[in-house]
């Protein structure tokens, strides 16, 4: 809104007032309901960052500190810029600070000092990490001791195997509560599968499933090259909270491939059932999200859950039995498109249980490192 | 005795003409602070208009050096700027320079001459107000010259003038020296007479204290053990100890923040209510918290009592060295530049609540707040899944943005109910449009008006060292081998972080 003022870092509080003073005219109201420290390194995944965090001022005004650290700078520099943000496109009277910090080299170290001073107190901080946890990095301990709450991007790890461990280790240990933005991108499909199974009868039918299959958007960017996260996690949230026993996994060429030992009533029945992730290519469709999840029960009664490609955040759901076909009825993924359950993710209290057994059970799933 | 003729609470009061003599008058503190105090006084027409200014110190300098350093200081540190150049014209004339030793019987003779001619100069009545911005080894010395030139009266023999002396901290070194000053001045000074200035008490927020407590019916039925968790009482500054070297390292960060500022904090947030607004009623509700305050054991010492000591970090981006490294510092030091202490008040009201203080150098703001931290509401509703919501706390900054802010949680809008605290906030600054005075500004006014309420009294001084020494005796017996403890820039010693225990964190400020 407001354009970056490049200031001196004793200056950034006061210059910042100045700003606002500037602003009085147009009767905007300074407002955070938290402080949001994001921490990056500079890539083309910086802009997909700086989108979430627009994101987030759409829906919950905070005090944005944004560090983005550049590897490849030929000299070591820090800059502070200030500037007054606002949710894009609309006529709102609430804006909010933002701060950016530019860093390379050695002067990385300052950054935690830098950023302590600006941290609005008695609001809630949280943590955008941008990068994979997983990797030794000076600035994340520091960073994640002044945090309430940490957010994490599986997209960003190198080996999801060791970010579940990372990230169930810091919930564990450090009593650090944590989020993951991928895991948040399967929230629609999540509703969608709990909504649609919402019976003891059809969480009956889930124990004892026979097939299931779940396809993926395989399309490559440069933001987006862990493109089975998202379905993993669909998998290892429904293993997880069903029961199944995970017994192997192998990866093919276009799809990988899982065998669970899924039971039901009579207490005696168990039996073994594979279970798919398989690849498509939709053009205009996110990287890596979720196109469909089709599965089917014991008694022969199927759920055809896809994504319609003319109207991508709409899924039809066709539940057919022996005897009988019912017609096809639409589930809107609304929050995931406008990507509020991104920010519902960030902004929540707590960590999702569900969310830390999957990652618990992606421990068994994934074991042969399959992402 | 009420004067008939004044309104309480509508005209300002009766104010005495005056002259101020400051002692150390080239020294620090009074470019910075006094002088400027003076010239917002003046300006603000709060001054007598029959008021004379002598600086008295041992360089040599006319009056009209002197004038001109003065303007320079209003210039640089006055919270008003630029300076009127119409009102600072008539205004220089009454600042005047009298060079003397601080032991010179001449200089005192001398001093006594300008005076009087001051006094048929100015109208000025005979009343005085010796400031002592020296160091604390001179305060027996000046005034016992005072006395024997006659420019102290004896309360009992003098009453239509008056003289008054307001005394710098540090009162004291610990809880014998305070004792052993107290009974020197007290050969040459009633202890009405006596202003023992603490800046901190100058300073709107805390004034605001007692409004807020007492003339607020919603606050004070809470202010108890029944309702507060604890209590937090941070004063941080970003900067370290500059050119203050020497002083430092024999005076250390209990005896300058903690034993005057912080244990006045402390007093005004857990006192009861006083039974008028007297200084008399005030200071006794002040000593009796002081005098409530349950002694630490030695025991309590490695638990209770944290110290900390800077080392090189960043402040604002820039590398900033440690205090083994600054000037006229020893660098095998073990003067504490960190404190925080728990304390328990063995009374009534706070049975049970601990008081955290914490001071420091070097930390990453600069900042002074009293924070009431409450108990959690009941969890039955809106605990979900034993995520506990963040308690209630009260804040009261002290500096800077003077103002009071209130945590609360509450519902975030949208069909789903996650709660998120947030905060109400008043400031000064934006609520009544102007900048508060300056703490000196008050001060000073208050001792040419002879109200003592905003200075210490000579019992809660020794109450407050009483609590201290044997914590600067243990930590003298006892040297810190991990120090520096901290870096600079970062919000203090891990120490004490665990001092508060897994449920309570400091704040950030």
């Amino acid at each position: 809104m407001t354009i970056q003022q490049i200031v001196n870092p004793a200056d950034i509080e006061k210059q910042l007032q100045q700003i606002w003073e500037g602003l009085v005219k147009e009767n905007k109201m300074r407002a955070s309901l938290f402080n949001l420290i994001v921490y990056n390194q500079l890539s083309p995944r910086t802009d997909y960052i700086r989108n979430i965090v627009q994101k987030i001022i759409e829906k919950f005004p905070c005090r944005i500190l944004f560090v983005s650290f550049d590897p490849d700078a030929s000299q070591n520099y820090l800059k502070t810029a200030v500037s007054v943000v606002a949710p894009s496109g609309t006529e709102t009277a609430i804006a909010c600070d933002n701060i950016d910090i530019g860093v390379a080299g050695d002067n990385l170290q300052r950054v935690p000092f830098l950023l302590l001073p600006h941290i609005i107190p008695d609001l809630p901080v949280y943590l955008l990490w941008a990068e994979d946890p997983s990797s030794e990095h000076a600035l994340f301990q520091p960073l994640l001791s002044m945090a309430d709450r940490v957010i994490f991007d599986s997209e960003s790890a190198d080996n999801l195997l060791s970010f579940a461990k990372t990230l169930l280790d810091l919930h564990t240990t450090q009593k650090i509560d944590i989020a993951d933005l991928n895991w948040a991108r399967t929230e629609g499909w999540r509703d969608l599968l709990a909504s649609t199974f919402d019976s003891e009868e059809k969480i009956a039918q889930l124990k004892s499933l026979k097939n299931l299959e779940i396809s993926y958007n395989a399309r490559e960017t440069e933001f987006f090259c862990h493109l089975k996260i998202q379905s993993m996690y669909l998998l290892a949230w429904l293993s997880s909270q069903i029961g199944w026993k995970f017994l192997s996994s192998q990866k093919n060429a276009s799809e990988l491939s899982f065998l669970f030992t899924v039971s039901g009533e009579p207490q005696t029945f168990h039996q073994e059932s594979i279970f798919f992730i398989r690849s498509q290519t939709w053009e205009k469709l996110g990287s890596g999200t979720i196109i469909s999840v089709n599965l089917e029960s014991q008694d022969g009664h199927t759920y055809q859950c896809g994504r319609i490609l003319q109207q991508y955040h709409h899924v039809s759901i066709q539940i057919s039995m022996p005897c009988q076909c019912d017609l096809p009825y639409r589930f809107v993924l609304g929050q995931t498109a406008t990507g509020q359950s991104l920010v519902k993710e960030i902004c929540t209290k707590g960590t999702s249980e569900h969310y830390v057994t999957m990652l618990k059970e992606l421990l068994l799933i994934d074991r042969d490192h399959l992402c | 005795m009420e004067h008939p003729l004044e309104e309480k609470g509508r005209l300002s009061r009766n104010i005495d003409p005056c002259i101020l003599v400051i002692f150390g008058a080239t020294g620090d503190l009074t470019g910075r602070k006094l002088n400027p105090a003076l010239y917002n006084l003046g300006r603000e027409g709060m001054l007598p208009p029959n008021f004379a200014c002598v600086g008295f110190a041992r360089r040599e300098k006319t009056n009209a050096q002197f004038r001109e350093e003065v303007k320079t200081e209003i210039s640089t540190y006055s919270r008003v700027k630029p300076i009127d150049e119409k009102f600072w014209t008539h205004f220089q004339d009454q600042f005047f320079y009298h060079q003397s030793a601080f032991d010179d019987d001449e200089g005192y003779k001398a001093l006594a001459v300008l005076l009087k001619q001051l006094d048929a100069q100015f109208a000025t009545r005979g009343n005085r107000v010796f400031y002592l911005s020296v160091q604390p080894k001179y305060f027996p010395v000046i005034i016992e010259k005072l006395r024997q030139h006659g420019l102290i009266y004896d309360v009992h023999q003098t009453t239509d003038r008056w003289s008054r002396v307001i005394i710098e901290k540090p009162f004291g070194h610990d809880v014998n020296s305070a004792a052993e000053l107290q009974i020197e001045i007290s050969k040459y000074l009633d202890e009405t007479q006596i202003y023992r200035i603490d800046h901190y008490l100058g300073k709107e927020t805390v004034q605001n204290l007692l409004v807020f407590r007492f003339a607020n019916s919603i606050f004070e039925s809470l202010w108890n053990y029944k309702h507060i968790d604890h209590v937090q009482i941070t004063v941080a500054e970003d900067i370290g100890i500059g050119t203050r070297g020497r002083f430092f390292e024999e005076e250390g960060l209990l005896r300058d923040i903690v034993q005057n500022h912080m244990m006045q904090l402390l007093s005004l947030v857990a006192m009861e209510p006083p039974v008028n607004l007297s200084a008399t009623a005030i200071r006794d509700e002040k000593v009796k918290v002081l005098q409530s305050i349950r002694p630490l054991a030695v025991q309590e010492f490695e638990h209770s009592v944290i110290r900390g000591q800077y080392g090189p970090g960043f402040i604002n981006g820039e590398s900033v060295i440690g205090y083994r490294q600054e000037e006229n510092v020893s660098p095998t030091s073990n003067i504490e530049t960190y404190a925080a202490l728990k304390l328990h008040i063995d009374n009534w009201r706070w049975a049970g609540v601990p008081f955290y203080l914490r001071g420091g150098k070097r930390l990453p703001k600069r900042g002074t707040e009293i924070a009431v931290i409450f108990k959690d509401a009941p969890g039955v509703l809106f605990q979900h899944r034993g995520q506990k919501n963040d308690p209630n706390v009260l804040a009261m900054r002290i500096q800077p943005d003077e103002g009071i802010s209130m945590k609360i949680n509450c519902k975030v809008p949208g069909p789903s109910s996650p709660i998120q605290p947030v905060k109400m906030d008043f400031r000064y600054g934006s609520y009544f449009g102007q900048t508060p005075p300056e703490a000196y500004e008050r001060l000073i006014w208050d001792c040419i008006l002879g109200d003592s309420t905003l200075f210490a009294r000579s019992d809660e001084v020794a109450q407050s060292w009483q609590i201290l020494t044997p914590i600067l005796d243990y930590w003298h017996n006892q040297t810190e081998t991990n120090f520096p403890n901290y870096e600079s820039g970062s919000w203090g010693p891990k120490a004490a972080d665990k001092m508060l225990g897994e449920n309570r964190a400091w704040r950030i400020l």
